[in-house]
């Protein structure tokens, strides 16, 4: 509407117009200006956390007790040590392994899913479609305590798969996916039937590649998911040398004293691999909460 | 083009959108024809289906049904089988205990504490970083980085910082003249000490919400409101905030559900403690069914839990159906 | 912002990611041994022995020593050791592996925690005969523990040591208010006045505290204090196995004024410090007594400072009694019995006894008897002085719910750090602990 009228008033009183704008426009610069100062400022504060558990771990353990930001003797000495150690290695085999099988399963069987619900006719598609709807609805922490007696039942506790298959079935995943393929238009794959091709061939060959960016975003959330999870592989896995690393470094202690250097090694360690995770596919993660609202 | 469909709102809205979809489909001319020549595809969609189904009915359905089942049993952690019947024992047990009052309301204490300062600080930092010409992968990175890290990374960083006398809030908080709150070992002070950790660890996610939602307000009304001699507070105020409201709406749900579901931050940082001032439902399910073995009282818990959740996200549900006509 | 992104960037993020998936792959067929646990749940080694304890600060240091030595005497035998986090979350995990299966083939366990993991089946019962094949019998061990550990007469638990409360203190400071005795040992201190004006001495001379003692977290200190001074009056909590609540009101509230004085009123405490914070003042020199178990005494040694330590002083008359604990060794019950297993459990269990001097150096008072009366023990300083504390030892009272790092002391411990920290008053205390309590002894013991 403001366009309309703009359109119409502008001839008769450009120079008028124009004097506002300008104004506006130096007002409007000063004030942009001013925001991003406010935001740099705050910027920075969100990463002083971050800027000094890196700075602690840095330091001796002796040095952590004079609390500035200069490292007088710098060391990785807290790095060697946990690596030495080595359960921060498993740790990493553990969450690596874990949580890409997950984001892999959840990828191909949520897909396969939504591919059936949003091409084919079939009954109780409805039906079936609304019972994984309601699964949306149902927190995952709720069923902690049938799924410890259902895992023990099925001797898979104290495994990766105790972890891995209940994180597979994420029923938001489906929904993306299905969005996503609605969107795509029938007439493609409706030509390749008609050449005689397969619903899996065109899944495959023609819709999944089409479906690049919800694939990306459900990799990654799923993947995100599972490496930061902590209640249920909290409960799972019991033995440290299988723990993931958020268990790991929720339960397992280190050797001895008051070593705040050693834990800002063992957090920074733990987090580097979600943050290149972050660096590599910025873009993508942020692309996919945008347009999904995909929420852990 | 193809992102432009994804960035279509919230899956969670799915349901809505793809059924007008589907009845759209169907209304339109070819659609009897096309419904002729796709119906009865049962076998390959079973295929299709299988195995996602397969696992959802073994890993979620299937404990969800036996964990209500439980919940009417004395089920016991480390005894095998279901145990006594215990009738409406555990429900009647776990609503009379105060500790499930207090961890229910702690959570909804720690819900009115994150919510309004995660929706606002993401909303401002939003708008400041759309006025901001350049450095926009600054601030994303700033603001978003904390967000991808564990729970226990996120808990150790802040355990170093809350420490007292050598953490760096306390000597910030001291440098600056004021005596120094026992962040984590007081009472009354240690939700807000995890509150602010929350809010730091979750921000990013929100302010992203609301970037992309900023993306979608109309170039145009701003250049024609600048015209019109609209200054920026002025356009923030009429244009960007009103338009967002769909956002906001979103936004604001997810967090709720979200801080209804806190554990981790607790369970690492505080314990539940002091005095269980910050033990969460989730913690309460959690000490019950495995460290007291109590597994059908902790069933019991957690389907009350569970209808807590289903109540707001059901209110969510509704209100946003009514609100679509109008969007 | 929403374009594609440019096709060399993708290309490269691809390749990284295959490159790392590639590399988790090799990973995981070179055979990490973890890995191969995790996915084809393979058993472990059968010649190793897993050991889980909850070991920190200078208790980890010399448990790593004896680790050690035990793998120098049995070099073909790999010791698989983790530490976990202390108190509950070590309990549950403990119950969760063994019901899960993949249970450690020894454990630590405090011996006010063993008995519910009995009750709960989680423990393997030890047969003497298997024992003495390794020399383990029970006049070896201290009585009082060794009693103490036994369930309805059955052995399920190896007890190493008894873990007195003792009270710490810095000798210079002591030394400047007067409080030392010719010889520099700390002058008897008797009487809730005695102790009150000790420590008001001691804080002229620091001008900060007369004592430190973890307060807000975890909960477990201020339990043990309540516990000493709460026995010495001559009070129990609970009856019956847990069923009974029989807390003298009178009693539990003389014990929290006086520590309420100490903390909230005279300032001769900090009353908000958690455990790490109550360590640190005393070893900044911010305090000139420090009230906590034995077993930081290498944290003080390493920290360099004069200190010495005590028994907790005999604070309301009666029978002197303090609170005190003891550190087991148990064997989680295993899907498959195995004698050869059970051996190389056994000799580890065994093993550790034989290096009870080292773990005695750490403030704990042995109860192997070959080295608890053996004079290395004996001349060891200040470790030796509270020894006769393990006589007058009194346990954490036995319920499911009860032990240490229990709920049930989860729940007095919360109450009386409240009071010390001056957010409850002592009768609201009283009723918290007692509304609290009631729940859990209303409910049928779960294992």
């Amino acid at each position: 509407m403001a366009i309309l009228a703009n359109k119409d008033v502008q001839p008769l009183t450009a120079a008028q117009a124009r004097h506002h704008a300008a104004t506006a426009d130096r007002r409007t610069r000063l004030f942009n200006r001013c925001c991003t100062g406010v935001l740099i400022a705050f910027a920075l504060l969100w990463l002083v956390p971050l800027a000094w558990a890196l700075d602690t771990s840095l330091k001796p353990n002796g040095e952590t007790v004079n609390p500035t930001w200069v490292i007088e003797n710098p060391t990785l000495a807290s790095f060697q040590t946990l690596l030495a150690q080595g359960d921060i290695i498993n740790w990493y085999a553990a969450s690596f392994i874990i949580s890409a099988l997950s984001a892999a399963g959840t990828v191909v069987t949520a897909s396969l899913a939504a591919y059936a619900l949003s091409r084919m006719r079939f009954r109780y598609r409805w039906l079936t479609f609304w019972i994984i709807l309601m699964g949306i609805m149902v927190p995952r922490q709720v069923l902690v305590v049938p799924q410890f007696q259902e895992l023990g039942s099925i001797n898979l506790l104290n495994t990766y798969w105790a972890v891995i298959l209940p994180a597979i079935p994420i029923a938001i995943a489906v929904f993306v996916f299905k969005q996503f393929f609605d969107g795509i238009p029938k007439e493609l794959d409706e030509a390749a039937r008609i050449d005689g091709a397969g619903f899996f061939h065109i899944y495959r060959r023609i819709v999944l590649p089409l479906a690049r960016p919800a694939v990306s975003a459900v990799t990654i959330f799923s993947f995100v998911w599972a490496w930061n999870d902590l209640l249920w592989p909290l409960i799972a896995l019991s033995n440290p040398e299988i723990m993931t690393i958020p268990v790991g470094l929720a339960t397992v202690q280190g050797t001895y004293g008051i070593r705040y250097a050693d834990t800002m090694a063992s957090a920074i360690l733990g987090a580097l691999p979600l943050v290149l995770v972050f660096l590599l596919f910025q873009r993508r993660i942020v692309e996919g909460i945008a347009g999904t609202g995909l929420k852990g | 083009m193809a992102s432009t469909e994804v960035t279509g709102q919230a899956g969670t809205v799915a349901p809505a959108r793809t059924e007008s979809h589907t009845t759209r489909s169907g209304r339109s001319p070819s659609g009897a024809e096309r419904e002729r020549r796709w119906s009865g595809h049962g076998k390959p969609a079973l295929l299709f289906l299988a195995p996602f189904l397969l696992l959802y009915l073994l890993f979620i359905i299937g404990p969800a049904i036996y964990g209500l089942v439980m919940s009417f049993f004395h089920t016991s952690m480390v005894n095998p089988g279901l145990g006594e019947f215990a009738g409406f024992g555990n429900y009647a047990e776990v609503l009379s205990s105060s500790d499930f009052w207090a961890s229910l309301w702690h959570t909804i204490w720690f819900t009115i504490l994150t919510t309004p300062p995660l929706i606002v600080l993401a909303l401002v930092f939003a708008l400041l970083a759309e006025r901001a010409r350049r450095g926009r992968w600054f601030f994303r990175l700033a603001f978003f980085l904390p967000y991808i890290l564990p729970s226990a990374v996120v808990a150790l960083i802040w355990i170093w910082m809350y420490t007292p006398e050598l953490g760096l809030l306390s000597r910030a908080v001291t440098s600056l003249g004021f005596a120094e709150p026992d962040w984590l070992g007081d009472p009354d002070f240690a939700m807000v000490s995890l509150a602010v950790t929350t809010v730091w660890w979750t921000l990013g996610f929100n302010f992203v919400l609301y970037l992309a939602g900023l993306q979608e307000v109309p170039r145009e009304l701003y250049e024609a409101s600048a015209i019109d001699g609209a200054g920026p507070w002025q356009q923030i105020r009429l244009i960007t905030v009103p338009l967002l409201a769909r956002t906001t709406s979103l936004v604001v749900v997810l967090q709720i559900i979200a801080s209804l579901k806190v554990f981790d931050q607790m369970y690492i940082m505080t314990q539940g403690g002091p005095n269980f001032a910050t033990r969460s439902v989730l913690q309460y399910i959690f000490d019950i069914g495995f460290t007291d073995f109590r597994s059908g009282a902790a069933a019991a818990a957690s389907t009350l839990f569970f209808i807590v959740v289903l109540a707001v996200s059901a209110f969510w549900l509704v209100m946003t159906r009514r609100q679509e006509p109008e969007l | 912002m929403t374009g594609p992104p440019p096709p060399r960037s993708a290309l490269t993020r691809r390749g990284l990611l295959r490159a790392s998936l590639l590399g988790a792959g090799a990973a995981a067929l070179t055979g990490c041994s973890s890995v191969s646990a995790g996915l084809l749940s393979t058993p472990p080694d059968p010649r190793s022995v897993a050991y889980w304890n909850l070991f920190g600060g200078g208790d980890g240091v010399r448990m790593r020593q004896m680790e050690n030595g035990y793998r120098k005497a049995n070099p073909n035998i790999a010791l698989r050791s983790v530490t976990l986090t202390w108190g509950n979350p070590y309990y549950t995990k403990l119950a969760l592996s063994t019901v899960g299966d993949r249970p450690p083939d020894v454990a630590a366990s405090h011996l006010t925690r063993m008995k519910t993991l009995v009750q709960g089946n989680l423990l393997q019962e030890l047969h003497p005969e298997d024992l003495e094949r390794h020399g383990i019998t029970a006049e070896k061990f201290t009585s009082r523990a060794w009693e103490a550990s036994l369930v309805d007469g059955k052995i399920y638990a190896i007890p190493i040591d008894t873990h007195p409360f003792v009270l710490y203190y810095n000798t210079d400071i002591c030394a400047r208010a007067g409080l030392l005795d010719a010889d520099g040992d700390l002058k008897p201190i008797e009487g809730p006045d005695a102790f009150q004006d000790a420590l008001s001495k001691a804080k002229q001379v620091t001008g900060q505290y007369g004592a430190t003692h973890g307060i807000t977290s975890p909960s477990s200190p201020p339990w043990q204090l309540f516990q000493t001074l709460y026995a010495q009056l001559g009070g129990e909590v609970l009856a019956d196995d847990g069923a009974r609540i029989v807390l003298d009101d009178a009693k539990a509230k003389q014990v929290l004024d006086y520590l309420r004085m100490l903390t909230v009123e005279k300032r001769l405490m900090p009353g908000s410090v958690d455990y790490q914070g109550a360590i640190a003042l005393f070893a900044s020199g911010a305090a000139g007594f420090h009230l906590n178990g034995g077993w930081e005494i290498t944290t003080f040694q390493e920290a360099k400072m004069p200190f010495s330590m005590a028994l907790v002083p005999n604070i309301f008359g009666g029978p002197y009694k303090v609170q005190a604990d003891s550190h087991t060794l148990v064997l989680p019950v295993r899907p498959e019995k195995d004698r050869a297993a059970l051996d190389r459990a056994l000799g580890f269990v065994r093993s550790m006894l034989d290096q009870s001097l080292t773990w005695a150096k750490g403030g704990h008072v042995p109860t192997w008897l070959p080295v608890a009366n053996g004079e290395a023990y004996q001349t060891l300083t200040p470790q030796s002085q509270y020894a006769a504390a393990a006589a007058s030892a009194v346990y954490d009272p036995p319920a499911w719910y009860s032990g240490s790092g229990s709920n049930f002391v989860n729940i007095m411990g919360s109450a009386v750090g409240a009071v010390e920290a001056g957010d409850l008053s002592p009768a609201d205390a009283i009723a918290q602990i007692r509304s609290k309590l009631a729940v859990l002894a209303a409910t049928a013991s779960p294992v």
